[in-house]
């Protein structure tokens, strides 16, 4: 096991340099084809982001099956707008919570996203003009079959060649059909609007009768229109209506001085912390660095594997993790520092070290995983995101602080250039750094 | 040996000079109706907040704040602030334009786009000459091209407060943020920050008393970290009190992190005190304790120094949007390691020697009747 530990080190950091650097390191998922990527939250890339809940008429929560169907439309509606990387999640009981990195345009978005999305087919009463596009619709006129009639498989934009209008195509499921085919065979030249939340979204004019519920919307649309219709005719009603609990936008500009700004904060920390090891730790200090290094890009590659939303707390997280991280090769050193004292040798004292502090890490490292774990499961999406990266980190260093350097030690103190008391800041008298033979040797495997 | 655990009192009283103030001030936060004590942000107390550049010059805080007076935004806050891209104006309003559950519909310009449904050409009924389509102008408005700025919403109530500002102070030029919290998560946050703060205390009683085996130790560090999260809490409302500096919804997750973190030195001292306990076997508890502090004093201060340089380093140079979590932090950590040695272990030998008079006097007590 312990010959194998050196491998597994070698392996695993070059694994992690791969995830790091490649452009398109493969990482598992459906379809379509997924790579590691850094993902970037709201406050670092600018974009826009909302929370929302879910109201039900009764005021009772909400069940998972309609938090999911919830989740799964306004996913697909927003997808439909062009935004690229929107993330959609459904948080507690009743809240849905959407990211749209890079999005600038707040009043489309939130019309998308908030919007029921109640969609009825309103036949408008001869002699009436229907109303215009985003008006009310008078509430009393009967609906002839609702959006729930549409099959959502046969929604589609098109391009009347023509006309050189742009097109949307729909197809009706048997039911709306039938009532279709029934009402435009007596009304051609009549309007019917096309209703969602009570607001119009289109009015078009009946030319033909549609017998077979296969029918197509032209008219003079801009290409967000069009998309607009199809996605409203697509994805369709919301289970539940939805309230707007926050909404937010930040400039791209300002994430990206926040972005510069904690990574000058990261490596300035980064930098006091080795500047720390290696004045008062010296050798075993220099290698508490390397381990540090190392944690660095094991945790960049999980963030980026995962993949992990990095927020402005979230780079703070990892920060802090560092600090926290090289916890464990402090109670090691000092441990050895003891052992040292104690008249042990250097190979045995750093044995005795890693064995003697490991209770006091493994302790610790659970105590912030609880407090961690409890963040995650508990809180808001900020608060989650600082969670993962802490949950992370303190898994990862009891990986490098310990292993890591533990085997690096253990190599360095076979050669005979680091047996000087004085990498290891101690006296000469304190120090006792003889070549472990026969039984000394064997003494330091079972410590 | 230097006598820690004598001066105990000494150190209680410390904790308690540096906790009642703040308490006294936490308090005052629900009494003095939000006045005094702690300043909390829209995260909280829901609001608006723009951050927004003025093309034409930075307008005096106090005749924005006469705009947004008249439109029925009276609690509101103006504020310059600098920034590399120049002076921005802050705005904290109430909170304005969040979609209600039914999306109200917002009267437009009635042009009508007049499209017409035809059966589909893959159907085969099509054919028909379109001559019914009117070319009319659209009624919504186009869609900006993607751009690094965002923009002020030009609808409802935002719509007409960003017009007034640009009535009276020209064009905005630039937004580095708009944001509007509802009611209803403040409300939710202040019970969650409770609950949270409830959980990870249990978590950490629970998982000392388990893995040292004493109740005793995982009260002592129970005691010490909430001795922390109210040093924090209290400083915040000082701080608030007089500088009005403002938590936000990350306060509550720089508070489960210490209680997470300050729990660490204690950890270690009380697993040298385990060690010390059998090899020492005999010597009286309070000496035990003193010898384990004094051995495990420089690495308590060695873990909290990179955590500390690390924090310090985001403090100065990490951003504003940070700075209050990062603070909270800090103070944090700090009186985390200082309750860790001087509160936590000391109580603990208060206790076993509470404990130990308790079983001397039944003993005596058992002698005296026989």
């Amino acid at each position: 096991m312990r010959r194998l530990i050196p491998f597994l080190i070698v392996a695993v950091g070059l694994l992690a340099l791969a995830v790091d650097l490649l452009p398109e390191f493969p990482r598992p998922s459906a379809d379509p084809p997924a790579y590691a990527e850094t993902r970037l939250g709201l406050d670092l890339q600018g974009g826009l982001g909302g929370e929302y809940q879910a109201l039900t008429a009764d005021g009772s929560a909400p069940s998972k099956g309609d938090m999911e169907t919830i989740r799964t439309i306004i996913e697909n509606r927003v997808n439909a707008s062009g935004v690229a990387e929107p993330v959609v999640q459904t948080l507690g009981n009743d809240r849905v919570v959407v990211d749209l990195p890079g999005a600038t345009d707040q009043q489309e978005i939130r019309r998308l996203i908030g919007s029921t999305g109640r969609l009825d087919f309103v036949p408008i009463p001869t002699g009436t003009t229907p109303p215009g596009q985003d008006q009310p619709i008078d509430p009393t006129l009967p609906a002839l079959f609702a959006g729930s009639e549409i099959d959502p498989g046969g929604v589609s934009p098109g391009f009347d060649q023509q006309t050189g209008q742009r097109t949307v195509n729909f197809k009706l499921k048997p039911d709306g059909a039938q009532a279709f085919a029934d009402y435009s065979r007596a009304n051609v030249g009549q309007y019917f609007a096309i209703v969602l939340d009570g607001t119009v979204v289109s009015a078009p004019v009946i030319r033909e009768p549609i017998l077979d519920g296969s029918g197509q919307i032209s008219g003079d649309f801009t290409t967000a229109e069009q998309r607009r219709l199809v996605t409203t005719l697509k994805y369709g009603a919301l289970p539940l209506a939805l309230k707007e609990l926050t909404f937010k936008s930040i400039n791209a500009t300002l994430g990206a001085e926040f972005l510069a700004a904690s990574i000058l904060a990261g490596l300035i920390g980064i930098g006091l912390v080795f500047l720390f090891m290696l004045l008062h730790y010296r050798l075993p200090g220099a290698v508490a660095c390397f381990a540090l290094v190392y944690y660095a890009l094991v945790v960049y590659a999980v963030f980026r594997f995962v993949p992990v939303t990095l927020t402005l707390a979230g780079v703070a997280g990892f920060v802090l993790s560092v600090g926290m991280a090289v916890d464990a090769n402090i109670l090691i050193f000092e441990r050895t520092k003891e052992e040292l004292r104690a008249g042990k040798t250097i190979t045995t004292a750093i044995e005795a070290g890693f064995n003697r502090a490991w209770n006091s890490i493994l302790d610790s490292n659970v105590s912030s995983l609880i407090t961690a774990g409890i963040l995650y499961y508990f809180g808001s999406s900020t608060i989650r995101g600082f969670a993962l990266v802490l949950i992370i980190g303190v898994l990862v260093s009891m990986f490098t602080a310990i292993t890591v350097s533990r085997s690096i030690l253990r190599w360095i103190v076979r050669r005979p250039w680091a047996r000087r008391a004085a990498l290891y800041g101690m006296r000469e008298d304190e120090f006792t750094a003889t070549a472990p033979r026969g039984r000394a040797r064997e003494a330091g495997a079972r410590v | 040996m230097f006598d820690l655990i004598g001066k105990r009192r000494w150190f209680f009283l410390f904790s308690g000079l540096i906790t009642i103030p703040g308490l006294i001030f936490i308090l005052l936060t629900p009494f003095s109706g939000g006045k005094a004590g702690l300043a909390f942000s829209i995260d909280y107390t829901g609001g608006t907040i723009w951050e927004v550049h003025f093309r034409d010059g930075t307008p005096d805080p106090a005749a924005v704040l006469a705009v947004l007076a008249d439109q029925d935004l009276k609690d509101s806050a103006v504020v310059v602030t600098q920034s590399p891209r120049g002076e921005y104006v802050r705005l904290t309003m109430p909170p304005i334009g969040l979609i209600e559950a039914q999306a109200a519909p917002t009267p437009g310009p009635t042009v009508m786009p007049a499209p017409s449904v035809s059966a589909s050409p893959s159907a085969g009924a099509s054919g028909t000459p379109s001559g019914s389509a009117s070319p009319a102008p659209s009624a919504s408005p186009s869609p900006t091209p993607a751009s690094a700025g965002i923009e002020l919403p030009t609808t409802g109530k935002p719509g007409e407060v960003a017009a007034a500002l640009e009535a009276a102070f020209g064009p905005i030029d630039d937004v580095s943020q708009a944001t509007a919290v509802g009611p209803v998560v403040s409300r939710d946050l202040i019970n969650q920050a409770l609950l949270l703060i409830l959980a990870g205390s249990a978590g950490i009683l629970a998982w000392i008393t388990v893995r040292f085996h004493d109740v005793r130790m995982g009260v002592a560090a129970l005691v010490a970290l909430l001795h922390d999260v109210i040093v924090v809490v209290g400083v915040f409302a000082i701080l608030g009190t007089f500088f009005g500096v403002q938590i936000d919804a990350l306060f509550v997750t720089a508070m489960l992190t210490i209680i997470g973190f300050s729990v660490h030195d204690t950890i270690v001292v009380f697993d040298r005190i385990r060690e010390n306990r059998f090899r020492h076997a005999g010597e009286p508890f309070s000496s035990i304790v003193n010898h384990s502090l004094l051995q495990t004093l420089g690495r308590s201060i060695n873990t909290s120094m990179t955590v500390v340089l690390t924090l310090t380093a985001l403090l100065l140079f990490g951003g504003e949007a940070i700075r209050v979590f990062v603070l909270a932090l800090l103070i944090g950590i700090v009186s985390g390691t200082y309750s860790s040695i001087f509160n936590a272990s000391p109580l603990l030998v208060v206790w076993h020697e509470r404990d130990d008079r308790r079983r001397q006097a039944q003993l005596t007590s058992a002698r005296a009747v026989r």
